[in-house]
């Protein structure tokens, strides 16, 4: 299979008002190849917006290059602009003006005039099913709406290749289901190279063919869903939610070393969320076992003796989820 | 360009999509240009209050420099070219001796009000009570005479007065020593008692009111005239402060572009970084336009003047709308929000349209203050619109403003350019 997206040792540091630097993307190489859904997932502030803004052409990469369909990004832009669509994560639209007259606009700029634009503005109203709203302004749209305009913006020159920056942001559940549906239908009926990028595992998993997890600016995993999870192994997790407001260190290691199969324990204290921190959310334990249905009467029993009182507990078999935690300590929400 | 243009045109479609800046464009500039014009032609502020002469004497006689003197009391307004230019060249001289040629073709154009001659021997014919004509071009209706004519008809009324004065004195004088029968007076003897006649008759008629007397304040008497004349004023000015307005406005556009978005989309397109800002550019630049051709159409339904020299005229907005778009992409980097960008929209107008003389000609304020004026871009537009519409300059006299508008506007796209935040 051809490789659309390369990069190699992408990097961008930006300056500090007081004179210090921060490194948001720290030497990133991808390989992404031709017809392929590839998800960058990560926590906000994972450095993934600026690796797909530097891919993309809107910011100087510091340091590398990135090469779409083999023109650089940085010594070729136009060529390399040419093969791709852009949906950004905010609605990058005109709110004065009409889907049609937005879709038009954009269309024009990439060269399509008279009946040849006509025609693909009709086929991508159709597509992301606002036909009947064409003429009302953007600014009267819901934000499902927004978005499905947003995104029919970016495949207006047809690319081969379309980035999407965390599409599904701040939408309903109905339009965010239309629109993974949406992506997977780019890429199973039209063969398009679809990068996205998601903090979201439920949606890296359901639309990827590959994964690349960020976390601090770095590439820290990357491959199939299959590969990745075959890197925590074939071990089960138990999210255990729990009123303790502390687990003692002791407690963490003996289940470790006591519990059959239990191979790893963290604990996540209790948070403070909501206005002036009103509300916390409760503490959480997360013990990865081998066989963790075998291994959940004695976990029960071994916290139950130790006085923490257990509000719930959930079994899950591995996934992205749980690559992220074994790799980073922390959850993809955190 | 075709890229350009588009972006341009849409721009423009979603700024007039917008009511409230139709508002802003058309409704508040048109009440303010008639409201201000009206007001001004009736205070007497709607033509210059300094009138530009060109006298040549070619006479340099002690009668002739009386001549210029008495001019110079008769209307205050009267700047005698060169005898009476300022610092500022106000004859707009620069560095050429006035010959009568240039002279003439000074007053045809009407880059003068008028020009005066006076010809050798204007002294020895007043004296000796000879017909002697003074030359006066202008391009004033001689049926409406100017300012300028009815002081200097007034002055030769005095020296003509004086000169009758003594041609009688003369005549008394032969037919009194003949009559009887003294001998005859030598001629030093007898053009002495003429010449001390001759003063004498000056002196008294100069004690004496003049007969007409032209001042600046008096104009609010033109009535209907008057009135119309403000908005030679009123469309610069008003025209002047609404560009900047509008124009200044778009630093809190290019913000609000950044933060929807669309200007990191323009940016993933096919287009370099030149024509994204070559389009926005293009967009102030057209805008600005567009509010000078609203108000000075306005000016021209009331009676507004535009001089001679419509492609000079064209050339002082386009440069000054240029050099206010400079300012705006030189400033936009620095905005933190769009409230800080539309309070120093607000700050900049409406300081340095005042400092410029956009709301009053800056000929009635302190030096001081025509001094700082400088530092406005208004005041070089004003300057040279007042060259263009007040005295019919043309090209040639307005280039000194318009290069340098052009000048800052060059300084200020550097600085905006390299500055400027795609990202």
């Amino acid at each position: 299979m051809q490789t659309m997206v390369e990069t190699r040792n992408l990097r961008k540091t930006y300056s500090r008002a007081d004179g210090s630097t921060i490194e948001a993307v720290k030497g990133v190489d991808l390989e992404i190849r031709q017809g392929e859904i590839f998800s960058l997932l990560g926590p906000n502030g994972a450095g993934k917006t600026t690796t797909i803004s530097m891919i993309s052409g809107l910011v100087t990469p510091t340091e590398g290059d990135a090469t779409i369909g083999g023109f650089s990004i940085t010594t070729q832009s136009m060529e390399a602009k040419r093969l791709m669509g852009f949906v950004p994560q905010e609605i990058a639209l005109y709110p004065e003006l009409s889907a049609r007259q937005n879709l038009a606009f954009f269309g024009r700029m990439y060269g399509l005039g008279g009946k040849t634009l006509s025609r693909r503005v009709d086929e991508l109203l159709d597509f992301v099913d606002l036909a009947d709203r064409q003429k009302d302004r953007i600014d009267t749209f819901s934000g499902g709406m927004k978005r499905r305009v947003n995104l029919a913006a970016g495949l207006l020159n047809s690319p081969p290749l379309i980035y999407m920056d965390e599409p599904t942001v701040g939408i309903d559940p109905q339009s965010r289901r239309r629109i993974l549906d949406t992506v997977k239908t780019l890429r199973d009926e039209q063969g398009m190279t679809v990068l996205y990028t998601t903090h979201l595992m439920e949606e890296a998993e359901e639309l990827s063919d590959r994964v690349g997890i960020m976390d601090h600016g770095e590439i820290i995993a990357m491959g199939t869903q299959d590969e990745l999870t075959q890197q925590v192994g074939e071990e089960d997790r138990l999210e255990i939610t729990t009123g303790a407001q502390n687990v003692g260190e002791a407690l963490i290691e003996r289940m470790q070393q006591e519990i059959a199969g239990v191979t790893r324990v963290l604990y996540n204290p209790p948070e403070q969320i909501g206005d002036n921190g009103s509300e916390s959310t409760p503490a959480r334990l997360t013990v990865f076992a081998k066989r963790g249905r075998t291994a959940l009467p004695q976990i029960i029993q071994t916290l139950d003796a130790a006085g923490i009182d257990i509000q719930s507990v959930e079994v899950l078999e591995p996934d992205l989820e749980a690559v992220f935690l074994a790799l980073t300590g922390r959850a993809l929400r955190d | 360009m075709r890229s350009i243009l588009t972006i341009i045109l849409n721009d423009l479609n979603i700024f007039f999509a917008q009511r409230g800046n139709l508002v802003g464009l058309l409704v508040i500039p048109v009440l303010l240009t008639l409201v201000v014009g009206w007001s001004i032609g009736q205070i007497g502020g709607g033509g210059p209050t300094r009138l530009r002469v060109d006298l040549i004497d070619h006479d340099q006689t002690e009668l002739s420099a009386k001549l210029i003197e008495e001019l110079r009391a008769a209307n205050d307004a009267l700047v005698l070219c060169p005898l009476d230019n300022d610092a500022d060249d106000f004859c707009r001289l620069g560095e050429e001796h006035l010959q009568l040629e240039r002279a003439v073709e000074r007053a045809r154009s009407g880059s003068t009000s008028a020009l005066i001659v006076i010809p050798a021997g204007y002294a020895a014919a007043l004296e000796g009570f000879e017909r002697i004509n003074i030359d006066y071009y202008s391009l004033s209706d001689p049926l409406q005479p100017s300012p300028v004519l009815q002081s200097l008809n007034a002055v030769l009324q005095r020296a003509g007065s004086a000169s009758i004065t003594t041609g009688v004195a003369g005549a008394l004088l032969d037919n009194v020593t003949a009559a009887i029968d003294l001998p005859p007076l030598d001629k030093e003897t007898r053009d002495g008692f003429l010449r001390s006649i001759y003063l004498r008759s000056q002196e008294m008629l100069t004690e004496q009111p003049a007969p007409v007397r032209f001042r600046v304040a008096d104009a609010a008497s033109d009535g209907e005239d008057g009135s119309l004349n403000g908005f030679n004023q009123s469309g610069p000015g008003m025209g002047s402060l609404y560009v900047m307005f509008t124009v200044l406005g778009g630093m809190a556009v290019l913000l609000r572009e950044r933060r929807q978005w669309t200007l990191q989309r323009l940016m993933a397109l096919p287009l370099s970084r030149a024509q994204i800002l070559a389009a926005k550019i293009g967009v102030y630049f057209t805008l600005g336009m567009i509010q000078y051709f609203i108000v000075f159409a306005v000016g021209a339904a009331a009676g507004m003047d535009f001089g001679s020299d419509p492609p000079a005229l064209l050339a002082v907005m386009a440069a000054f709308v240029l050099c206010i778009t400079a300012l705006t992409f030189a400033l936009a980097p620095w905005m933190k929000s769009e409230g800080q960008a539309r309070g120093l929209v607000l700050l900049l107008s409406l300081s340095l349209a005042p400092l410029g003389g956009a709301w009053w000609p800056l000929e009635i304020v302190p030096e001081f203050m025509r001094t700082l004026g400088r530092l406005s871009p208004v005041a070089w537009a004003m300057n040279a619109f007042q060259d263009l519409i007040w005295y019919n300059g043309g090209f040639g006299d307005v280039l000194p403003e318009i290069g340098v508008l052009l000048a800052a506007s060059a300084v200020l796209f550097i600085f905006g350019i390299r500055s400027f935040k795609y990202e």
